[in-house]
């Protein structure tokens, strides 16, 4: 089988980190391991992927990008020890060169670091690696997220890439830097879902520009439904992520019913496929038994396909990723980024033939 | 925590202002919303705007009660429309209360069609709360006003039993310890007003349990002297339009008068921050929603202009109602009565 590279994002991604204001910031600059938090569900999908790899005899590798400088490392690292998480790198932004060479405008702008991160690394990699990509909807995860992807598919060249960077005022240094790596590493191919937590309860609507590959989630128990739904794990394993909230966040069996039925509703799971993870975790307890004349959840799956059957011949399943439309950044940057200029005509990605 | 279901398709502004107020419980509280009416669109208009997924449920109703239907035909003919099967869920079990700022007949007939009546209750009734002037530190600067169309004609009866009603909510929902009752009536005098009044006024003198103050005219009702204001449907509603169309009346006055002449418009802007508590006093979209009274299940009708403060504050105001066991609160007195 493929190996499977995961790279996670970390602060807002698996960490519940506040930088909010420079308080909160310098607090968590100097936090302990113990004192950090992460996002209820987190290492248990994780610790899922990593199981269910390994139950099907592939090669998981899982990296942390983050863009804090490393002088927070020890205590991440001490933390995701802590959590018992099974991670193969972490890499951190070297904040202090940027503040030497002035370069202040990089402190907060990710976009080229994380770029060049991701090429790196898919580059060190099995050439025939799938990867998942996970990140927040704080700063511009999507974004990057979708290009490094494009790149890697083949539907963005660096041509394409530069107009886009200089857009968003990537450093000229870092963009070259990409430039070159994305040349090496364009239509590698293999990046199968971006998960975006909605940490900041984004609309999903703003999304819709992304395609089907990326998927907004609400927290880790949607995420790991969906990584069931693309075969990646096994409901057994969303189960454990399901016992976790439950166990640790407060989570209620009507709470994982809802997000079931919101990831259904949203087209990013099959209704089958829901049935299943509803299933097993009914087999666990989680879920009250089910009765004909009560079950809220066939309730719902019924009255969405009475729903659906007039409009939509077609069956609902979630779409392929691989299959996702050429992607227009520049309406993208209208969206994310409405301060920065629209990019010219021939910048917009080169359009890739449906299979 | 509380179940509600929300009629989505009711309302001038729906389904839009009613998802949208969903929404905006669903990222403040525990509450689980059950939205009832066209799912696509339902999904559509959720999608625009932030909402946790996790406290909301979407029950498909393919079919709407429009504002201007005659409510008996509606409530009669079209059983999938999501008033109906919003009441319906509430009366099955699935959800513990239900809003809609729906067609205002069709409400109280759902609800007449599918819930029961609490034993002993001869009629439900519409309540609902109007701002006034409070009279002492710590009073309740809204007032409750019942019937307010339930209802057209009441007996003695009826009209004691909505006492307690009244009494039972503001207790339990605006936390008055002992509400003051009034009986709405043409005179302070316990001999006016007709039969059915003076029979009201005198049962209710002799209530005990309850804080009677007699009777309160019209120009009582503005000010705090009862916090529980009974009268007869036709009465209550006439009573209701006309609080809120002095209020438009006011603001459109000054809106045409700072058009006119700059003096005004200058003293309107010296005035600007008291009007401006003046109409957040007078903001309906502050209060949630009027009851409907007497039944087991709560019902909470919004104002049909509402937006989607107006529905969230309904929600957050019929979860409470739960919590606090208001038609327990009800029942109680009533068997009491009996």
């Amino acid at each position: 089988m493929h190996p499977l590279l995961c790279r996670w994002d970390l602060d807002k991604t698996y960490l519940r980190s506040e930088f909010d204001t420079l308080r909160t910031l310098v607090r968590t600059a100097f936090e302990r391991a113990e004192d950090k938090v992460e996002i209820p569900g987190v290492a248990e999908v994780i610790k899922a992927i990593k199981a269910a790899a390994a139950r099907r005899a592939r090669t998981a590798l899982v990296y942390f990008i983050s863009a804090s400088p490393p002088q927070i490392g020890k205590a991440i690292r001490a933390k995701l020890a802590l959590d018992g998480v099974p991670y193969d790198g972490i890499v951190f932004k070297d904040q202090l060169q940027n503040l030497r060479r002035g370069r202040l405008r990089n402190l907060r702008e990710h976009v080229g670091f994380k770029l060049v991160e991701l090429l790196r690394g898919r580059l060190a990699a099995p050439s025939d690696a799938r990867e998942l990509l996970f990140g927040d909807d704080w700063e511009s995860d999507s974004l990057i997220y979708s290009l490094y992807a494009d790149v890697l598919a083949g539907a963005l060249d660096a041509g394409g890439l530069e107009p886009i960077l200089r857009r968003i005022r990537v450093d000229p240094e870092l963009i070259a830097e990409v430039a070159v790596l994305a040349e090496r590493a364009r239509g590698l191919g293999g990046v199968e879902r971006i998960f975006i937590n909605l940490e900041r309860r984004t609309p999903p609507a703003i999304f819709r520009h992304f395609g089907a590959r990326l998927v907004p989630t609400f927290n880790y128990f949607q995420t790991a439904a969906v990584l069931a739904g693309d075969g990646q794990i096994d409901p057994g394993d969303v189960v454990r992520v399901a016992e976790a909230l439950i166990a640790r966040a407060g989570y209620t069996d009507r709470r994982l019913e809802n997000s079931l039925a919101d990831l259904v509703r949203r087209g990013h799971l099959a209704s089958a496929m829901a049935d299943a993870i509803c299933a097993a975790l009914r087999g666990a307890g989680i879920l009250p038994p089910t009765t004909a004349a009560t079950s809220r959840w066939r309730r719902l799956v019924a009255s969405l396909r009475r729903l659906r059957r007039p409009r939509h011949p077609a069956p609902v399943v979630p779409p392929a990723p691989a299959a996702t439309a050429p992607l227009d950044y520049e309406a993208i940057l209208n969206r994310l980024r409405p301060e920065t200029r629209p990019l010219p005509a021939a910048a917009t990605a080169t359009p890739r033939e449906e299979p | 925590m509380p179940i509600i279901a929300v009629d989505a398709m009711g309302g001038d502004h729906a389904p839009d202002e009613v998802v949208k107020g969903v929404a905006q419980v669903s990222l403040s509280t525990d509450i689980e919303c059950l939205v009832v009416g066209d799912e696509s669109r339902i999904q559509h208009v959720l999608e625009a705007v932030p909402y946790n997924p996790e406290h909301i449920s979407i029950l498909h109703a393919r079919d709407a009660i429009g504002m201007a239907e005659e409510p008996r035909e509606a409530v009669r003919t079209r059983k999938d429309a999501s008033l109906v099967v919003a009441v319906r869920a509430v009366a099955e079990g699935r959800a513990d209360a239900a809003i809609s700022a729906g067609n205002t007949g069709a409400c109280v007939l759902a609800c007449a069609k599918h819930f029961r009546l609490i034993r002993g209750i001869r009629r439900a009734a519409l309540a609902s709360v109007y701002p006034r002037h409070t009279e002492y530190l710590g009073q309740d600067r809204l007032a409750l006003l019942l019937d307010v169309g339930a209802t057209v004609h009441c007996e003695a009866e009826e009209l004691v039993q909505f006492a307690l009603m009244g009494n039972a909510y503001a207790r339990r929902i605006s936390k008055v310890a002992s509400p003051r009752i009034g009986l709405l009536n043409m005179g302070s005098e316990e001999t006016k007003g007709g039969e059915a009044l003076v029979e009201t006024h005198r049962r209710l003198r002799e209530l005990p349990g309850v804080d009677f103050v007699g009777n309160v005219e019209g120009n009582d009702l503005p000010r705090g002297r009862a916090d529980v204001i009974v009268c007869e449907g036709l009465v209550g509603n006439v009573v209701l339009k006309l609080i809120e169309g002095m209020a438009e009346l006011f603001g459109d006055l000054a809106g045409v008068a700072a058009e006119r002449r700059i003096a005004w418009r200058v003293g309107l802007y010296l005035l600007s921050r008291g009007i401006e508590r003046l109409r957040a006093l007078t903001d309906y979209t502050q209060y949630g929603g009027s009851p409907i009274l007497g039944f087991e299940r709560l019902f909470l009708k919004c104002h049909g202009r509402s937006n989607a403060h107006a529905i969230a504050n309904a929600v957050k105001v019929a979860a409470k109602a739960v919590r606090d066991r208001v038609p327990e609160e009800i029942g109680a007195a009533i068997a009491a009565l009996r």
